[in-house]
């Protein structure tokens, strides 16, 4: 059911085109190398996605590690020609990510930038040997140099975004290119390519291609508003908490169980805000350090159970507080019954028959922690994300905004709630409804917490 | 290792070829462009030539979009790259019309192993054009896979009697394999090979095949040569390179078999191939390298899983040997659900003898060996089916025949029978 719900919403940020997965799985390990001739340098930079299936070997394997291979299988294999003679690539940046895909498997993505050195080539000749046999897509793009001006016989245009969609054009074939020619001659670094076949550029194969990634760059590069990103971050939480399973059940009954004020539906809004946001961290943080043998989704139901038996805890102790009070209660005003409809008028909160259960702050935070640590996989896809694109910072940032834009919405509720019971105990309702309200929410607290350890059983199990 | 599953692929990959065949044209066996000798030295792959002119085709605007179809699934099936099913499909629409469309659509839609999908298209294709030989051939697929074996062999009755060529040959090859007479299998499918000819492609295909049914009738030299035929044809072709690894492990060379299999897990990690690597690394005794083949097939059903579509027997006999036995029963249930043929039967009776069921087991077993199939895999699950039911006799009796039957390509499997019968 969470696993469905992960699918459900990677699926929703994810291109269209990721449509059911084929049988013959995800195999490919796709590269492409960007080649630019300068008067004294020529530049490649090299891009390799592994799929899920072809990132499964590298689990467990460091990302130094994982580099290394990479690195090598480089050196070995992608071969540049200045004049004829081979000159040697230096690796001047390594860089290592692993998005995830379907199925919450990672993917691999490693970016190296490499650099020769050269003085006023006139023939370049670039190879790519690289993981031959393996099915992908292999392109090579030519970039503009400094001082040059260049004739290459390969586009000038990456359809595929640096490897992160790519295109399902159903009248031409995956790329595969594996050489490329570039004639050089000094100038003021124009390009003349061969014409791309301009393939349309459908939205690719879900990895890394939806906007939120994008987003994720372009605010990390300084082109987007960063507090813009915030600001939807912030918006998405407070939409998503709307959504099933966030706890405004549980929030709003226990309100209503313990006769709670305005303040305390704030600070559990705000407790709510810092458990969510540490409970992803540290999913997020787990998930990281565990991809190369655990799953993160795997450890959702976990997290589920664990939150599930917490609101169980919570709604019994409510209830059974509520039983003594209510037992208590029942002693000393066992004149009213019958009378209900008399009283009715002159009910007011302040003055309540029904004596307000205490709010401990125990409880509060409980409570707080149920609604907040139930594993929101949204924010989870955030926060990998952002790793997977490099950029943490941006993306714990988006978490609490996120988790603060959840809570806002699970405070108005709370608050709504307690105004709504002020509101309900002024009206002329019988009084024995009222007085059977907060036994009600206790109750249905615990039925909330018996689904939810129920349904997070099975995928422990 | 699964050499009935690898044939059952095989065979769903000649229906497509078969009807790639057929809508080239109606002259026996027009299938692939006549290039002289099928074996000639030049390495270029027809079949991406064959894409590349239809592509324009298109582009100009002529209707030969089941023939682009067709020769995407081809190219997937020689790379192993889904994407061109994923360009059939998308070529094809979402709504095909017309025989050769429909036709088209029920071959991918038997590749992606749904088989009643298949069958409706097929008999739609058929109901478009009837008389067209076309959709025969998937519509023959179809109702084997779903263990409809009189119908299937009445329906493939009718098409050879109207048009003998490749795709016939290839089924009636199959029918007789499930059937037990593995030299009359064998023997329709050197007609196949025979049929296929100059079209290297099909030329692999059919020799792949024929090699596993040699190979299972004990006859090295003749599997052997055949692979080679198949490897000349179409380079790194993966059946052919998988069974090149089963004829070294059934030769008694266990590190050749295991080098092989690393190398094509290392380039295409099928399911069965990182099955059949990990049971490889199982029986040399290293269970670190088996976990690891095996850790590529939990993530590919986990992918399967996401996408709803686990329903495949391989999957729930993998997890009946090396998983979760309550998982595979699931497996096996829903297996038997989509696709109710022996391999399915085989699949679910494993299952349920593995999670300590053995009498149920027994039965299912039973009903996957009912046409006489001489399966060495599925022979080896129902004798140990037996033997757990304390059916002694069965199961050794059954034990024997898989051993004689071929089992030796699977040295861990082979290794636990001999150990069984001591």
């Amino acid at each position: 059911m969470r696993r469905a719900l992960l699918i459900a919403v990677v699926a929703a940020l994810l291109a269209p085109a990721a449509a059911a997965a084929h049988p013959l799985g995800d195999y490919s390990v796709n590269h492409l190398a960007e080649i630019g001739v300068s008067s004294d340098r020529v530049d490649v930079r090299y891009t390799l996605d592994r799929a899920e299936i072809a990132s499964v070997p590298l689990r467990g394997q460091s990302d130094a590690e994982v580099l290394a291979g990479v690195e090598d299988e480089v050196a070995d294999r992608l071969v540049l020609e200045a004049d004829d003679r081979r000159v040697l690539l230096a690796v001047t940046g390594a860089r290592l990510t692993r998005p995830p895909g379907r199925a919450g498997l990672p993917t691999t993505r490693a970016e190296l930038t490499l650099r020769a050195r050269v003085t006023d080539p006139s023939r370049v000749v670039l190879r790519d040997g690289t993981y031959r046999g393996r099915i992908g897509w292999k392109a090579i793009v030519a970039q503009p140099g400094e001082g040059t001006a260049v004739v290459a016989d390969v586009p000038a245009t990456d359809p595929t975004g640096g490897l992160r969609r790519y295109p399902a054009d159903r009248l031409s074939s995956p790329a595969d290119v594996r050489a490329a020619t570039l004639r050089v001659e000094p100038g003021d670094g124009t390009l003349e390519a061969r014409g791309s076949d301009a393939a349309p550029v459908a939205s690719g194969d879900g990895r890394g291609g939806d906007p939120l990634t994008d987003a994720f760059s372009d605010a990390a590069a300084g082109k987007g508003a960063l507090l813009l990103l915030l600001a939807l971050a912030f918006g998405w939480g407070a939409l998503h908490a709307l959504s099933p399973g966030h706890g405004k059940a549980m929030v709003a009954a226990y309100l209503v169980g313990t006769r709670g004020t305005p303040r305390h539906a704030i600070a559990l809004g705000g407790i709510v805000t810092v458990t969510h946001t540490a409970g992803v961290f540290a999913l997020g943080a787990v998930a990281l350090a565990l991809s190369a043998t655990v799953l993160p989704e795997d450890l959702l139901p976990w997290l589920e159970l664990t939150s599930g038996l917490l609101v169980l805890g919570v709604g019994a102790a409510v209830l059974r507080r509520h039983l003594r009070h209510r037992s208590a209660h029942r002693h000393g005003h066992h004149h009213h019954h019958g009378h209900d409809h008399d009283h009715g008028h002159d009910h007011d909160p302040g003055h309540s028959h029904v004596p307000p259960e205490r709010i401990t702050s125990r409880g509060l935070l409980a409570m707080g922690a149920a609604a907040g640590l139930i594993p929101c996989p949204s924010a989870l896809v955030v926060l990998l994300a952002a790793v997977a694109q490099g950029e943490i910072a941006l993306g714990l940032a988006m978490i609490v905004a996120f988790s603060a834009g959840l809570a806002a919405t699970l405070t108005g509720l709370g608050l709504a709630v307690v105004l709504a019971g002020r509101a309900i105990g002024r009206l002329p309702v019988p009084r024995g409804v009222v007085a059977a309200l907060p036994a009600l929410s206790a109750v249905a607290i615990v039925g909330v917490g018996c689904m939810l350890t129920l349904r997070a059983v099975p995928h422990v199990a | 290792m699964r050499a009935r599953r690898l044939t059952a692929v095989a065979l769903a990959f000649v229906a497509a070829l078969a009807v790639f065949a057929a809508t080239r044209g109606d002259g026996p066996a027009a299938a692939g462009p006549p290039t002289g000798l099928a074996l000639d030295a030049r390495p270029a792959d027809s079949t991406a030539e064959e894409v590349r002119r239809l592509q324009a085709a298109v582009r100009r605007g002529e209707p030969r979009e089941a023939e682009l179809a067709a020769a995407y699934a081809q190219r997937a099936r020689e790379t192993g790259d889904p994407s061109f099913y994923a360009r059939a499909e998308a070529v094809l629409g979402p709504n095909p019309a017309g025989a050769p469309a429909l036709t088209e659509a029920a071959a991918l839609a038997a590749a992606r192993h749904d088989f009643r999908g298949a069958l409706g298209l097929a008999r739609r294709a058929r109901a478009a054009a009837p008389d067209a030989n076309a959709a025969f051939p998937v519509l023959v697929d179809a109702l084997v896979e779903l263990g409809r074996y009189d119908a299937a062999e009445r329906t493939l009755q009718r098409m050879i009697g109207r048009h003998p060529d490749l795709g016939g040959y290839a089924r009636i090859s199959y029918l007789r394999e499930l059937h037990g007479d593995l030299g009359g299998a064998a023997a329709a499918m050197a007609r196949a090979v025979a049929a296929a000819g100059s079209a290297r492609s099909f030329a692999a295909d059919t020799n792949a095949l024929l090699g596993e049914l040699e190979l299972r009738r004990g006859r090295e030299t003749a599997a052997g040569r055949a692979f080679r035929l198949a490897l000349a044809a179409v380079p790194g072709h993966p059946a052919a390179s998988a069974a090149m690894a089963r004829l070294a492990a059934a030769t008694g060379r266990q590190d050749v078999a295991i080098a092989r299999w690393r190398r094509l897990v290392a380039r295409m990690p099928l399911p069965e191939y990182a099955i059949a690597l990990g049971e490889a690394e199982l029986a040399a005794g290293r269970s670190g390298a088996a976990e690891r083949a095996f850790a590529l097939v939990r993530a590919q059903e986990a992918i399967l899983r996401d996408a709803g579509v686990d329903v495949d027997a391989e999957l729930a006999v993998f997890e009946a040997s090396h998983g979760s036995a309550r998982r595979a029963v699931t497996l096996g249930r829903r297996a038997w659900a989509s696709a109710p043929s022996v391999r399915s039967a085989d699949a679910l009776g494993w299952a349920l003898t593995r999670a300590g069921r053995p009498e149920t087991g027994l039965r299912w077993a039973h009903r996957a060996l009912r046409l006489g199939w001489r399966d060495p895999l599925a022979l080896h699950h129902a004798g140990f089916a037996a033997l757990a039911a304390g059916e002694r006799a069965e199961g050794e009796r059954l034990l024997r025949a898989a051993l004689r039957d071929g089992l030796a390509i699977n040295p861990l499997l082979a290794a636990e029978a001999r150990e069984a019968l001591r």
